[in-house]
């Protein structure tokens, strides 16, 4: 699955830890979200989109 | 430093301290009974130690509890990862030992205890246990650091 976490970040000038803070998880979690590399389970991928205040289809995007 | 994770420290040093306490209390009474030949006060002193060690397990286990609420979800994929696969990793090489020593050829083999030189039958089913634990353990720390690793 392929996201948008980095850029919509970066576009807030926010820190991997400042996110992780909002998010209530680890700056090692933001930063697995944000390489791809791990996929959110739904309550946080909802809670991701509540952050960014964005539908989650718009952060999220099926990689295959 | 949240509020919640103020509390799982304090939480922490309480375990901590309540087993050093139950430990030291327990070696107390082990030194002091160490010299005990009287049968009935050996076993006695066995349960006394036996119930220090279920309270101490049990004490780990709302440690554990409490942790394991307290760290986010990918903290917990990569522990229930690291359960599986290196847990039954471990478990899987601890089996090639227990199949080899339950061959009769075994019989042979210069085997001893990790408990002070005894060699009743308890001190190695403990030593067995312990290297299965110890191979478990090292499976799981290997899969966690593996996990981690991979989604850095």
């Amino acid at each position: 699955m392929n996201n948008r976490l980095k850029v919509l970040r970066a576009e807030r000038n926010w820190s991997q830890a400042e996110l992780a803070d909002r998010l209530g998880v680890s700056r090692q979690t933001v930063n697995a979200l944000e390489t791809g590399r791990y996929d959110p389970s739904l309550p946080l991928a909802f809670k991701i989109a509540r952050v960014f205040s964005q539908p989650i289809e718009s952060i999220f995007t099926d990689g295959d | 430093m949240t509020k919640r994770r103020k509390n799982l420290i304090i939480l922490l040093l309480s375990c901590l301290l309540v087993t050093m306490a139950l430990g030291m209390i327990t070696g107390f009474i082990a030194g002091y009974w160490s010299d005990v030949t009287d049968d009935r006060m050996g076993m006695l002193l066995f349960w006394v130690i036996g119930a220090f060690a279920v309270i101490t397990m049990a004490i780990c286990m709302i440690f554990s509890f409490k942790w394991m609420q307290s760290i986010d979800e990918a903290a917990r994929e990569a522990h229930k990862a690291a359960w599986f696969w290196g847990g039954t990793g471990g478990m899987s090489l601890g089996m090639v030992l227990v199949i080899l020593s339950s061959l009769p050829q075994a019989e042979r083999l210069p085997l001893s205890t990790w408990l002070d030189g005894r060699t009743d039958p308890a001190a190695f089913m403990a030593t067995g246990a312990l290297a299965m634990l110890l191979l478990m353990t090292l499976g799981y720390t290997i899969v966690w650091a593996w996990w981690w690793w991979k989604r850095r």
